[in-house]
């Protein structure tokens, strides 16, 4: 459960730094005030953390039913972690601006006929979270290593509390002012993230 | 010419002004350096403290007289990391027989506690009311409540003037960016100067989740200089290349070619914490943007990268500013000065660039002072007996 709430709190800034862009307006001109813009990242949360148990279940299974069967598991998760934090430490170097699925929630909001001023936030938050980044594919792969349904499950459910944390601040404005700088910051976090797990790999294949 | 109070109140080039104000410190120096009771045991000691007596006098004299700040707070700051890593080597030796730690002498509680460590136990100590440093809470060597308030009192002092006025790992790569006369490397990317936060972010984290202060444990460079995990298994084999590596690369190549602190910018986690302590700190540096010619040598001069041209446009360097007055020092028209919060800027600089330098020297000398006597006497042992021990 701790490494999933460290992956999540270290790549937690760069979601908020290229997703909130698109998400955060959205939000803020759908709100009245700081208590309609709270339930409004809470219904957004709720559309990730569906889409967290989602591929939480998946990883959970694919982990149970494959990989803990498999005798080359320590080799294979070995491999998996070290060219996944690879490509983790690639992304906190380079740019990958519109990486994030949340973007297509532009199109969403100029339908006139989405009615549900719910559905957008909780659309936006469930294409955030199954947004194919390298620390979702990194979360993913510690959750297959759990080799649990349940662990895979804990895993996520942590890695959403570590995203979580930095959407919680997003309805107070004063935040913002330095969107650049949490950019940068949360982008060395990944590459710090990254080279973490780029060890962890090490030792396991080593072992 | 007419001349403003301001002028006449300046010490540059003056030596009646600085040698009076140099008074203060002098008492100060002797009280530091003395704990206030000369009591020397020997001839050695005795030297070692005249020269150190005379080394602080002499560099507050010439902050004061030639007006500059940079290259004498310098020559004290490298003093202080120089003797550090020495005398505490020694002691190391001397009580344990060697630079490295085992597990025994965690469980015993003996590891010093130094000031980095504070980013990893506030965590930790608020969620499970422990502390995950293997050190002596009170009492002993550098034991972890005297360091804590030394440094939230330093913060709340000055701000992350800290990092370039008293702590002991600092002058290490002030040192090497200072060995070239030009830059190899003449531009690097701002952005690193935001890397500090990130380490700041993950240790802390890690340190709480892990229960164990992980950026002693993997990544501290001055390791190297100081005390390190003795090497039982391919896990700690690791660690000891990961620091000997980081030491090499940010503490002595990447300061010496690019001729910036960059292991104190990007990947000191408690260089991240003093940062923030500089907006409650009410010393800052500012510019006074009806001098300034936009000349942009301040920029170059800047060992972190906190002024770029944003920056000097805003009038002041950002948050990550150390108050080491290289940038101040390198303006050739005097509109970068030392300021206090709430005042003019540009007004009573002399008055803001005193009120500062006496607890940032003062700072200097409290921690330099009882290191450098003595690593002097240590240095005359090796030359009288050939062994430091």
């Amino acid at each position: 459960m701790g490494e999933g709430f460290i992956l999540g709190l270290s790549t937690g800034a760069v979601c908020v730094a290229y997703c909130g862009p698109v998400l955060i307006p959205y939000l803020m001109s759908e709100s009245g005030g700081l208590k309609k813009s709270y339930i409004l990242v809470a219904i957004f949360l709720a559309g990730r953390l569906s889409a967290y148990l989602l591929t939480a279940l998946l990883a959970g299974i694919i982990g149970q039913s494959v990989v803990q069967q498999s005798d080359s598991r320590t080799l294979l998760m070995g491999i998996a972690y070290m060219i996944l934090s690879a490509m983790l430490i690639a992304y906190g170097l380079y740019r990958f601006k519109e990486i994030c699925l949340g973007h297509t929630i532009k199109t969403i909001e100029k339908d006139k006929k989405a009615k549900d001023r719910f559905l957008i936030p909780l659309t936006g938050g469930f294409l955030t979270g199954i947004n194919i980044c390298p620390p979702f594919l990194l979360a993913i792969t510690g959750a297959i290593d759990s080799g649990t349904i349940g662990g895979s499950i804990m895993f996520f459910l942590a890695f959403f509390a570590g995203t979580s944390v930095y959407f919680l601040p997003m309805p107070v404005a004063g935040m913002f002012k330095r969107q650049h700088v949490l950019r940068i910051i949360g982008k060395f976090a990944a590459l710090l993230a990254g080279i973490l797990y780029f060890y962890k790999g090490l030792i396991l294949l080593i072992r | 010419m007419k001349t403003t109070p301001e002028k006449n109140f300046s010490t540059t080039g003056k030596i009646g002004k600085s040698l009076l104000l140099l008074l203060p410190m002098t008492l100060l120096i002797f009280i530091l350096s003395t704990g206030g009771k000369p009591n020397f045991t020997s001839q050695v000691s005795l030297i070692a403290f005249l020269i150190t007596f005379f080394f602080f006098n002499i560099l507050f004299f010439m902050i004061l007289y030639k007006g500059k700040v940079d290259k004498f707070r310098a020559a004290g700051f490298i003093t202080l990391a120089l003797f550090f890593a020495l005398t505490f080597i020694v002691d190391l030796i001397n009580a344990r027989g060697t630079m490295t730690f085992n597990n025994e002498t965690m469980l015993s509680c003996e590891i010093p506690f130094c000031h980095i460590v504070s980013t990893m136990i506030i965590l930790p100590l608020i969620f499970s009311g422990g502390i995950i440093f293997p050190g002596s809470i009170i009492g002993g060597f550098a034991s972890i409540t005297s360091m804590l308030v030394i440094v939230l009192g330093v913060m709340i002092a000055l701000g992350r003037g800290f990092c370039s006025w008293g702590c002991f790992y600092g002058g290490w790569d002030d040192g090497t960016s200072r060995i070239l006369r030009k830059p190899v490397i003449k531009k690097v990317n701002p952005a690193f100067r935001w890397a500090a936060f990130a380490v700041l972010i993950i240790v802390a984290i890690v340190s709480l989740i892990m229960v164990n202060p992980f950026y002693c444990d993997w990544l501290c460079p001055f390791k190297t200089v100081t005390e390190f995990e003795k090497v039982t298994s391919f896990t700690v084999l690791l660690k000891t290349i990961t620091f000997v590596s980081l030491f090499a690369a940010l503490v002595i190549i990447l300061p010496l070619l690019t001729k910036k602190r960059i292991q104190c910018t990007t990947l000191c986690p408690m260089g991240a914490l003093c940062s923030l302590s500089n907006k409650i700190n009410v010393f800052d540096v500012r510019i006074d943007k009806e001098k300034c010619n936009d000349c942009m040598l301040c920029t170059k001069a800047c060992p972190t990268m906190s002024l770029e041209k944003t920056d000097v446009a805003n009038g002041k360097p950002s948050i990550t500013c150390m108050k080491c007055g290289k940038c101040i020092d390198a303006c050739n028209r005097s509109a970068i000065n030392y300021h206090i919060k709430g005042t003019p800027v540009g007004k009573r600089v002399t008055l803001a660039r005193m009120l500062f330098l006496y607890p940032a020297f003062t700072l200097l000398v409290l921690f330099t002072s009882g290191t450098m006597q003595q690593g002097i006497v240590l240095l005359v042992k090796l030359f009288t007996t050939g062994s430091l021990l």
